[in-house]
């Protein structure tokens, strides 16, 4: 049966280190109950106690070694923590009461100790203090150096390579690197400080695997951790202790196989690591690395420690000082551009007026604004299809309210064809419903990482078992990264959220003042309507009665009546006439904006004759000559175009009353214009004519330029002129000379084909 | 046999409009009699020869003239109720009004108007286009077979 044994790359995440059950050989564990009862200790403690571990269990540590420093006894009586070693400094553990030999037993033998809990047990770690060890006071003039130079310095990163070179002098190793995560706990060597014996990492990146999430956890609750030699023998922990001893804070645990082949892999021997902490996160590592094998004594240790804290808290302030200054900037950006959606009628128009405070917003290089199914871009974005598509792609997704990325073709398909504008995207959502969003733009930054080694082939199976061997090449294997972008902040992410929220909320009052609007609109056109109605009926029927109850009163009494009191009647009949016409007038032009337009193709030849010979009460009896030419056809609505026609020749017929001959002209002709192609009718007479100054008001309501009793007519007919021909999508236009006459003329877009313009 | 002259009816709320058509109708010369009521409910009951016309053997009118506007039941619902009416149906109906409001007219074509007529103002305009009416409707158009009113009580 076929099995699968390829190695889970994240098999590491399940090996156990914490309960190795042995310790690294540079030191020697007592594990001690009740603060001083030898209850284990690891294989290597025999010399020191003068026979085997057993010989040690159940006895008080001062019943073992003679001249203990009653201090130090007291001190393990007393309160030990269990999250972090308390050092008790150099201590003689003097010659064994049982047992022999051994000439520095005799002498006794001075360790430094380290104690904290675990468990019920004390856990002494005693290190030798090796005579050609560096003294920790010769680390403390270059470290109080370095701690004023980072005060010093501008930036955090100027110091990294200090720190290295510093933290190298005071540990003596042969490469010691400042080691950065990023989001995926990939890492990145950003500082080294090396001699010639172990080859650079600098700008080398290493995959998340290498440094597994349990590792990182302990090296987060643990900061100092070394390997004096890869090649190390474990030495078991013996005693009478029933259960294993949790080692997870003890500086001797023995690592992992793994961490220990890694290490051989890398050539190197001996290793320490000290954890970078921001806010309680590791943010980085220093790793030190030497091709021997090398030990670091406590004390140097815990100055590196604290050299990497310094420089942790000088990241930090660093941090929050950059996202403060970005979140100020940000905000600028967002203030100007409520201002801007505050001053313009829509929040689409407001955005595009301030395209720089769009852009600094989220320090995009593009934006484009889509709503109502129009694309607004600003800067350098896709083409408008290719916006729609990326909206198309966000809804297929479940719409959420904000989508980032610095690498939109790891996510969406097809989007590699506009990678180089659009890599990296931030889209807000504005309607759950609708198609809304703005999506922010970031050009491709096409960039060369260097992994440390191949991070696709990292472990390599070693026998039939599942145990897995960290990969041996530490060759730089270089790879193009494309079609990403530079990552968008936090802040930057925030800015668009809140830019979303803003707008939305704009969105929603302006909606709620639409409505509100509109119901407003409703309520009096419905009032309108009603009072059409009711002048139809009601002011109409008055009107009517009077000029019947004349006519009969005329008819049946006017005999008995003298030419004054006829003339009054005559008047009575006249107004109320006039009156009732204008109501018709006022009537029929309201209508006018309600009826729908059936455009038809109207023969025009036709229509002016037909009007022309309408007239002919009007003009009978009057010289005029009329000058009609072949007109071109028109396309309108046949009774209302009518209605213009007669209007105007009307109008011409009235005004030129007096004049011996009249003469009227009627001339069209078709062009194409910057509206389209349109057909003209110009009405020309040699009528009375009228003051340019006025050509303005002759289309409106009511004005008339001449006194009524000159010429009769409601001052509606040019208004109503006007309304047909605006109703149709033409123009109109007068031009008049006092005495001389006027030329009215009128345009009409051509027909259905030809409207259709720009397509053609 | 359509020998005996049947009544106008002319259904009109305003008094003044009652009298000018009157005066329009008796220029024409008809020998109709012209039998007024006031608003819809009294059309109807007219009609049905039911309430006040309890009895009335006048026989179905020759034409109604019909104005728009009227209390209690409108023209709009007078006409519906007429031509709704298995009985009533084909009794001419003209429809009388001030309005030109299109939706009226509109209206009174769906519900089977035979005619539609805006008053005009003119008094001249109105008496020849109630003197066409009365002529059309009264004298030319063929009427439909007789039917005592009696009859059609039974059968309502």
């Amino acid at each position: 049966m076929p099995t699968d044994n390829r190695p889970d790359l994240t098999t590491c995440d399940r090996e156990p280190i914490h309960l190795p059950g042995s310790i690294q050989p540079h030191g020697v564990l007592f594990a001690l109950a009740d603060g001083r009862i030898v209850e284990a200790a690891s294989a290597n403690a025999a010399p020191l106690i003068g026979g085997p571990v057993s010989d040690a269990c159940g006895r008080p540590l001062e019943a073992v070694f003679e001249g203990l420093d009653p201090a130090h006894l007291d001190a393990l009586m007393g309160p030990i923590p269990a999250d972090r070693a308390v050092r008790l400094g150099p201590v003689r553990f003097g010659r064994p009461n049982s047992g022999s030999d051994a000439a520095r037993t005799e002498r006794g033998a001075v360790f430094d100790v380290l104690a904290h809990r675990s468990g019920g047990l004390t856990l002494l770690e005693l290190e030798t203090i090796e005579p050609d060890s560096p003294s920790p006071e010769a680390a403390d003039d270059p470290v109080a150096a370095l701690v004023g130079r980072l005060q010093q310095t501008r930036r955090a990163g100027e110091a990294f390579a200090d720190v290295a070179a510093v933290i190298r002098a005071v540990c003596g190793f042969d490469r010691v690197l400042i080691y950065r995560f990023d989001e995926t706990w990939s890492g990145t060597v950003i500082a080294e400080d090396r001699n010639d014996t172990l080859p650079s990492y600098m700008d080398l990146r290493f995959p998340a695997s290498d440094i597994p999430a349990q590792a990182r956890d302990l090296y987060r609750r643990n900061r100092v951790r070394q390997i004096p030699d890869a090649d190390y023998a474990p030495v078991p922990i013996l005693g009478r202790w029933p259960e294993p001893i949790d080692l997870s804070n003890a500086v001797l645990r023995s690592v992992s196989p793994v961490h220990v082949e890694y290490m051989r892999n890398m050539g190197t021997a001996a290793s320490m690591s000290v954890s970078i902490l921001t806010e309680g996160r590791l943010w980085g590592l220093i790793a030190c690395h030497n091709r021997l094998a090398k030990v670091v004594p406590p004390a140097i240790r815990a100055t590196c420690d604290l050299v990497a804290q310094i420089l942790a808290m000088r990241i930090a302030v660093e941090d929050v000082h950059g996202d403060a200054a970005d979140r100020v900037t940000v905000q600028a950006s967002h203030a100007r551009l409520l201002t801007a959606m505050a001053r313009a009628t829509d929040f689409t128009a407001g955005l595009e007026s301030a395209p720089d405070a769009l852009l600094g917003l989220t320090r995009a290089e593009g934006a484009a604004i889509v709503h109502e199914g129009k694309v607004v871009r600003v800067g350098a974005t896709p083409d408008p299809w290719q916006v729609q598509r990326i909206i198309g792609w966000l809804m297929s997704r479940g719409g959420e309210d904000l989508f980032a990325t610095a690498s939109l073709v790891e996510e969406m398909p097809g989007a590699e064809a506009f990678a180089d504008v659009a890599s990296g995207v931030v889209a807000v959502s504005l309607s759950r419903v609708h198609a809304s969003h703005i999506l922010w733009f970031r050009s491709e930054v096409v960039r060369t990482v260097t992994w440390g080694g191949d991070p696709r082939k990292q472990f390599e199976p070693i026998g039939p078992d599942t145990r897995i061997s960290p990969r041996k090449s530490f060759e730089a294997w270089r790879q193009t990264v494309r079609a990403t972008s530079r990552p968008w902040t936090p802040a930057e992410i925030d800015a668009a959220r809140s830019l979303r929220q803003a707008v939305v909320e704009i969105v929603l009052k302006r909606a709620e003042e639409l409505a509100a609007l509109t119901e407003d609109l409703q309520r009096s056109n419905r009032e309108l309507e009603a009072f059409s109605y009711s002048i139809s009926h009601d002011l109409r029927a008055p009107f009517r009665h009077i000029v019947g109850y004349a006519e009969l009163l005329s008819e049946r009494y006017g005999p008995q009546f003298d030419d004054k009191g006829r003339h009054y009647l005559a008047n009575i009949t006249e107004s109320a006439q006039t009156a009732g016409k204008l109501v018709d007038d006022l009537l029929h032009f309201s209508q006018l904006g309600r009826v729908q337009i059936l455009p038809v193709s109207i023969d025009m030849d036709r229509l002016v004759a037909e009007v022309v010979r309408s007239l002919a009460f009007e003009t009978r009896d009057r010289p005029i000559t009329w000058r009609i030419d072949p007109l071109p056809p028109a396309t309108g609505d046949a009774s209302l175009i009518r209605q213009v026609v007669f209007n105007l020749i009307g109008n011409a017929v009235k005004y030129t009353r007096g004049k011996e001959p009249a003469e009227i002209a009627v001339r069209g002709r078709q062009t194409v214009g910057e509206n389209g192609a349109e057909t003209i009718f110009e009405i020309e007479d040699n009528g009375i004519g009228f003051d340019m100054t006025y050509a303005d008001k002759l289309f409106q309501v009511f004005q008339r330029l001449n006194r009524a009793e000159a010429f009769e007519g409601t001052g509606i007919g040019l208004a109503l002129v006007r309304r047909i021909v605006d109703r149709h999508g033409g123009r109109t236009l007068a031009f008049g000379e006092i005495g001389k006459g006027a030329t009215f003329t009128f345009s009409l877009p051509a027909g259905p084909g030809a409207a259709t313009r720009g397509d053609a | 046999m359509s020998s005996t002259l049947r009544p106008i009816l002319l259904v009109e709320d305003s008094p003044k409009d009652i009298e000018l058509t009157l005066a329009a109708l008796a220029k024409c010369q008809l020998a109709n009699a012209i039998d007024v009521v006031r608003d819809g409910v009294e059309a109807l009951d007219y009609l049905h020869a039911r309430g006040t016309f309890e009895g009335r053997n006048t026989g179905e009118p020759s034409v109604v003239l019909l104005d728009l506007k009227l209390p209690r039941v409108d023209g709009l619902e007078v006409l519906e109720a007429i031509k709704n009416d298995p009985h009533l149906r084909q009794i001419p109906v003209v429809m009388l009004t001030s309005s030109r409001e299109e939706r009226d007219l509109v209206t009174s074509y769906r519900l089977g108007v035979n005619a539609f007529v805006v008053k005009p103002v003119g008094f001249q305009a109105f008496l020849e286009a109630i003197q066409d009416i009365g002529v059309f409707w009264a004298i030319l158009n063929e009427p439909p077979p007789h039917r005592l009113s009696g009859v059609a009580r039974d059968e309502v």
